[in-house]
């Protein structure tokens, strides 16, 4: 029975502009801490599976650090300790969405470190051989044929990190960020009902969720190595060789 | 002396323990075939990759033409790499490239030649392998035999002056290694340098102008294929022989 569900109260809360802005914060915080995350994760994988020792030592202990401890914790301390710490961090530019953007890419950089590293080991070592073999230097193969084949394996995986993100950035909420929890939290302080503000920012969490699974589902058919599928994807022009049909 | 495209010269490799080349010293002069045969382990396939300067000898040195391999750094050995084509067992495709892409590749990123040049230069070379139908299709969907020759085309655009060939066709279906080693024939006619590390001795029979017996990382025996085959030397040949034929 749902007696006090007031469908009124639940609709102005979802197109009210607080919940906008919450959601809107909440997927940028997403998108950005997410691309710093893969940019620190691609070089604490290569770190981790350099032949150098000291790259795989600073590699090894900044996993350490991030997956060992928790990201609640890691956020208070690089909002509140950090500035007291490190004086440039004490400025004004160091908002709490700049804070939670730190603290969530320093975190899921080292979980994407962990799944960049298993997608860089997926390719088979003899495609590396026979580039080098052609006189192709590490980083031509890496960028020309390792990276892009290590995407396809390491794009299901990255949804699943995204979806966490998108989650903890809820986290944020105790360094006074306003994201959408803020939204439901001082929509309901104000009205004392709770079922309709909360309701309305799961929707939006359902929403961008939705959103990331139409956008995966798309980049694992780009990266997928077939003349076929390019064709139905009609992201590429169809070849100018004939070839048969299948 | 004759005009030498390869020449090692007392090598030693060793992987940990396992002592993989103990003292070989071989050459091949420009357009000889050298076949090598011999059991799995023997130092085949690591002679072949000291040759390509994909590994680095413990000891001794690598020539290619004058120039003294064993003397450069990695950096410095990248250019060279692609002076001597090498084609593998198992074909090692760029799986995320087509065929025409696979040949294009190394073109365009080590001889920094344009798109439209190395496109046109690498449809020659599929034609050459008898591939060019296949341009657009990716790895995955050729078969084996045309996924070596795309292989050879990729190896041989750079315009090598030797081709090494390491069990090129033991990764193949029986009705596939025809079209392969025809390919490899009519390159030995055009008088490529080549080495050949093959279980097919009809095609040593037939194209090689030595043939070489490699055990416990030594070369045993060398000979022409006439001698090798009707009359080996060394009793290790005539075991090995006997158990492949």
């Amino acid at each position: 029975m749902l007696a006090s569900f007031d469908g009124h109260l639940f609709w102005t809360a979802l197109t009210s502009g607080p919940y906008w802005r919450g959601a809107l914060t909440a997927f940028e915080l997403t998108v950005v801490a997410l691309a710093t995350a893969i940019v620190i994760g691609f070089f604490a994988a290569l770190g981790a599976l350099s032949d150098r020792r000291r790259f795989r030592t600073v590699a090894w202990i900044y996993n350490w650090v991030f997956r060992a401890t928790p990201t609640l914790l890691q956020l208070y301390f690089i909002w509140y300790a950090l500035p007291q710490i490190w004086g440039v961090f004490a400025g004004h530019w160091f908002t709490p969405f700049a804070a939670a953007w730190l603290a969530l890419s320093l975190n899921e950089g080292a979980y994407m470190s962990e799944i960049i590293r298993a997608g860089l080991l997926s390719v088979d070592p003899g495609q590396e051989l026979a580039g080098r073999a052609l006189g192709m230097s590490r980083t031509q193969i890496l960028r020309k044929v390792v990276v892009p084949q290590a995407v396809r394996i390491v794009i299901p995986p990255t949804g699943n990190e995204f979806i966490t993100l998108l989650k903890l950035t809820s986290l944020a909420f105790v360094i006074s960020l306003h994201e959408l929890l803020t939204a439901a939290q001082e929509l309901a302080a104000s009205t004392f009902q709770y079922p309709e503000p909360l309701a309305a920012s799961l929707v939006y969490y359902l929403v961008i969720v939705s959103i990331l699974m139409v956008v995966q589902s798309r980049l694992e058919r780009r990266f997928s190595w077939t003349s076929q599928r390019r064709r139905r994807g009609a992201a590429v022009p169809a070849p100018a060789v004939s070839h048969d049909a299948r | 002396m004759a005009d030498v495209v390869l020449r090692a010269d007392g090598v030693h490799k060793s992987y940990g323990e396992l002592e993989v080349l103990r003292d070989v010293s071989f050459e091949v002069d420009r357009g000889q075939v050298k076949v090598i045969i011999g059991p799995s382990g023997s130092g085949k396939s690591t002679l072949l990759r000291c040759l390509a300067m994909l590994e680095a000898p413990d000891s001794g040195d690598v020539y290619l033409e004058s120039e003294r391999l064993t003397a450069l750094t990695d950096k410095q050995l990248a250019p060279h790499r692609s002076e001597v084509g090498m084609v593998f067992q198992r074909f090692n495709l760029f799986r995320n490239m087509t065929a025409l892409d696979n040949v294009m590749c190394a073109l365009v990123e080590v001889r920094r030649l344009s798109k439209r040049e190395a496109r046109e230069r690498a449809l020659e070379f599929l034609n050459r392998v008898g591939v060019a139908d296949k341009a657009a299709q990716y790895p995955d969907e050729l078969s084996g035999g045309q996924q070596q020759r795309v292989a050879i085309a990729r190896a041989l655009v750079m315009r090598p002056k030797a081709m090494l060939f390491d069990e090129p066709t033991s990764a193949l279906d029986v009705e596939l290694v025809r079209e392969v080693l025809d390919v490899m024939e009519s390159l030995a006619a055009e008088g490529m340098t080549m080495v050949v590390v093959t279980h097919e001795l009809r095609f040593a029979h037939h194209v090689a102008s030595s043939v070489l017996m490699m055990d416990q990382g030594r070369i045993v025996e060398e000979a022409p294929p006439e001698q090798f085959f009707s009359a080996p030397r060394e009793e290790r040949t005539q075991r090995f022989l006997a158990l492949v034929e």
